[in-house]
């Protein structure tokens, strides 16, 4: 492009194959092809078949279960604090209640829109709307809590995925446990861990004080704004309260922190060990106190451990109840199948396609270069695949639609430069592949939009057949089908 | 392609247009009275009503399933070739889902379970709606801004709903049900029905050169072209049929159904108007 008249010499010199390895779309085509190959096939990391193609649940055997927060989150209009609501809500229903905006607050238990107007009437607020849901803090702790649930079972293929609506909601979190079957899948998802207090008496010897049944609630990490230290703020029963009370007493806690952490565990293994603080030395010595936090420390840092650490205080409790909205399970051998059906359908509708386009054009010389643009398409795709998307029954529905609509289109652009069957000179084809690439722009333009909205609303499989979808045509009509159009003037110049 | 008789050029546009009309509105029809016994254009599956489904792989016969699941509230049973069975069941609490997935397990091990809690049916419904929607909103616009004229854009649009509705009362008339898959079918077809649509306009309002040629010609492109990708879906139908794969049939035959309409529309419904269009606009022969 840059020397103009070296560039045309060259054109005059090679004609056919020549010219063609020099195009700059057949080149760019040949060298993706390479490469998606080269993504499929190369043997990195362990896989579990020939290729490195990441498989959906239904085709690689596996579960998944949907789970809906019983929870609400309310839209107000408050003259006063938006906290001063919350609180205020927080004692009429008898539940926590955080606000999680300006004008929202997240309620942890499902109400009747009845109730929760009456709530924030009483609190001196307007009701504007309700959603069930969460807001985004505590979506991302429950991933966490399920994420560090489902990994410590060593099941290395686990997705946890919040599903937050167009209002920023997070109405479900969907958890996909690849190979383990759908009892199994349960059993995880609700399991919970032993949570344990225990205090340093004398070296490394410590003393039990209670179990997380005594831990009533657990609060989302805050930094304390004064320090900039991170913390979690968790609350006893009274019973605990007093059990902690009088463990640290009995230990010496109280008269000399630094000689006694507070040690906790979760499954027998520590998560948190410091000393009390000397206020709160103080005050426990007089009285059972309630409300506690445990600090992290400051900066990043002190932010993810005390993210880890609300995890362990939950001890696999999830901050709001959850009830299964969905579940499915695929075993190992009905996905194997459903793989099969999958490549067998794949070769049926290339040869279909094939023979369709042989009885169009009965040349091969057409014939050939159109199928083995199509065939290099898809293997574009599936390469691209291998890093972005896994595949499942419906995107592989979405490849075979590509597979359809990528021969349309080279037909559109072979008609076009063939026009009466005549080949027309360079300038001409040059003129009407332009023409014909504009038509087939407009055609991907309305299905890249028509399919965009799947991709946002994350409708759970309908995202891999949308995105299958939209990246197949764009390969097509940014790549492969120019690319084509170069060949296939080569070809007819040269008969 | 001489086979094949319709000639583009020889009906009366008017003619043309009142076929696909007719059919669009038997369709609308049908597709009305769906809403109202049902609550959705199409009759909802486990996707959207909620509900168990479970697929299997065994030897067993049809009756011995069933005597299986005798307790259980069994509302349909499919059967493939290859001794696959699809089976829906009725809605059911947690509690009764946990119980009834040990029984399956124990029962067939290898067997496929989806379950939809009618709750999340209702969210999956309302974003299906909003994601259609958003769909023929985003159609409309990129075929305003390719085209710049009001009627034939109107055309190409209609022509996209049509499509969907027609498409839809066959659904309905197949017993054919309406699932993410053959909501995600119904998407795609916005995007097919147009594509034919945008070539046949495009050559006739772009091109220089007689009315009758470029209809002919786009009509000779257009044919393969759709028949092509029909071939193709047709493949995965009859495939996915014999297997048994209930995702990959259903989104086959809803693409195939609309593909089917998508020719009568581009080649009757839009044929028609844009030869009336141009007739009214400019006196036959030139076009800029």
């Amino acid at each position: 492009m840059k020397r103009q008249p070296v560039q045309k010499r060259e054109k005059k010199e090679h004609h056919g194959f020549a010219a063609l390895i020099r195009d700059p779309y057949v080149i760019l085509a040949g060298i993706l092809v390479l490469g998606a190959l080269l993504a499929i096939f190369a043997p990195v990391g362990d896989r579990d078949g020939i290729t490195n193609l990441q498989f959906g649940l239904d085709l690689e055997g596996g579960s998944w279960i949907q789970l809906e927060f019983q929870a609400d989150v309310v839209t107000v209009q408050t003259p006063v604090d938006i906290s001063a609501v919350a609180s205020s809500m927080a004692k009429t229903l008898d539940c926590t209640v955080i606000p999680i905006d300006l004008g929202k607050v997240e309620v942890d238990k499902k109400f009747s829109e009845a109730e929760l107007k009456a709530a924030v009437e009483k609190a001196g607020a307007v009701f504007i709307g309700t959603e069930t849901g969460v807001g985004k803090d505590t979506a991302d702790s429950v991933k966490r809590i399920l994420e560090s649930k489902v990994n410590s079972l060593g099941t290395n293929d686990v997705k946890v995925n919040v599903l937050t609506g167009i209002s920023g909601v997070a109405q479900y979190v969907r958890v996909e446990l690849a190979g383990v079957d759908m009892q199994e899948a349960q059993e995880i998802v609700g399991k919970q861990g032993l949570f344990e207090i225990r205090i340093q008496t004398v070296g490394d010897e410590t003393e039990h004080v209670l179990y997380g049944d005594s831990v009533i609630s657990v609060q989302t990490p805050q930094m304390d704004p004064a320090t900039g230290v991170w913390g979690v703020g968790f609350t006893l029963d009274d019973a605990g309260a007093l059990a902690f009370q009088q463990g640290c007493i009995e230990t010496g806690a109280t008269r000399n922190p630094a000689a006694h952490n507070i040690n906790m565990y979760l499954d027998a293994e520590e998560v948190y060990s410091a000393p009390l603080s000397y206020e709160l030395a103080a005050s426990i010595s007089k009285h059972p106190v309630n409300a506690l936090s445990a600090s992290t420390g400051t900066g990043e840092e002190g932010k993810q451990k005390a993210q880890e650490l609300e995890v362990h205080l939950r001890a696999g409790a999830l901050p709001v109840e959850v009830e299964i909205a969905g579940s499915g399970s695929t075993s190992a051998a009905l996905g194997d199948y459903f793989k099969i059906i999958c490549i067998i359908a794949g070769i049926a509708a290339l040869a279909a396609v094939a023979l369709v386009v042989y009885f169009r054009y009965r040349v091969p010389q057409i014939v050939l270069p159109m199928v083995l643009t199509n065939v290099s398409e898809i293997v574009i795709l599936l390469g691209i695949a291998v890093f972005i998307q896994q595949l499942d029954l419906a995107a592989i529905a979405a490849l075979i639609a590509v597979l359809g609509t990528g021969i349309d289109q080279l037909v559109i652009i072979t008609d076009e430069v063939m026009h009466e069957g005549k080949v027309p000179s360079k300038v001409i084809y040059t003129k009407r592949l332009k023409r014909a690439l504009l038509i087939i722009m407009t055609s991907a333009a309305t299905v890249i939009i028509a399919m965009f909205p799947l991709i946002i609303m994350d409708l759970s499989t309908l995202k891999g057949f949308a995105i299958i979808n939209i990246l197949g045509i764009l390969i097509g009509v940014l790549i492969t089908r120019p690319a084509y159009g170069r060949i296939v003037m080569e070809i007819l110049s040269k008969k | 392609m001489k086979k094949f008789k319709y000639d583009i050029n020889r009906y009366d546009p008017k003619k043309m247009m009142a076929v696909p009309a007719a059919l669009f509105a038997v369709a609308a029809i049908i597709v009305v009275i769906t809403f109202i016994l049902t609550g959705m254009p199409v009759t909802p599956g486990i996707d959207f009503a909620g509900g168990t489904a479970v697929t299997l792989q065994t030897d067993d016969s049809k009756e011995e399933i069933e005597a299986y699941f005798a307790g259980y509230d069994l509302q349909s049973i499919e059967e493939g070739i290859s001794g696959s069975y699809y089976l829906k069941f009725g809605p059911m609490s947690n509690e009764e889902m946990m119980e009834f997935n040990d029984y399956i397990l124990a029962g067939y091990p290898d067997a496929g379970i989806d379950q939809i809690g009618a709750n999340f049916g209702e969210t999956l419904q309302s974003q299906a709606y909003l994601a259609l929607l958003f769909a023929f909103l985003g159609m409309a616009v990129v075929v305003f801004i390719a085209f710049r004229k009001l009627l034939p854009a109107l055309t190409v649009v209609f022509a996209g709903i049509a499509d969907i509705t027609i498409t839809a009362a066959v659904m309905n008339l197949f017993g054919i049900e309406l699932s993410l898959a053959t909501t995600a079918a119904l998407l795609m077809l916005i995007g097919y029905s147009v594509d034919s649509n945008i070539l046949l306009t495009t050559k006739v309002l772009k091109r220089q050169g007689k009315l009758e040629e470029k209809m002919e010609g786009a009509f000779h492109t257009g044919f393969v072209m759709t028949s092509t990708t029909f071939c193709a879906i047709l493949a995965m139908f009859f495939v996915s049929l014999i297997g048994n794969v209930p995702t990959l049939y259903s989104i086959a035959a809803v693409l195939l159904i609309g593909l089917i309409c998508d020719l009568i529309f581009t080649w009757g419904f839009n044929a028609g108007m844009l030869r009336l269009y141009i007739g009214k606009t400019v006196p036959a022969g030139g076009r800029k």
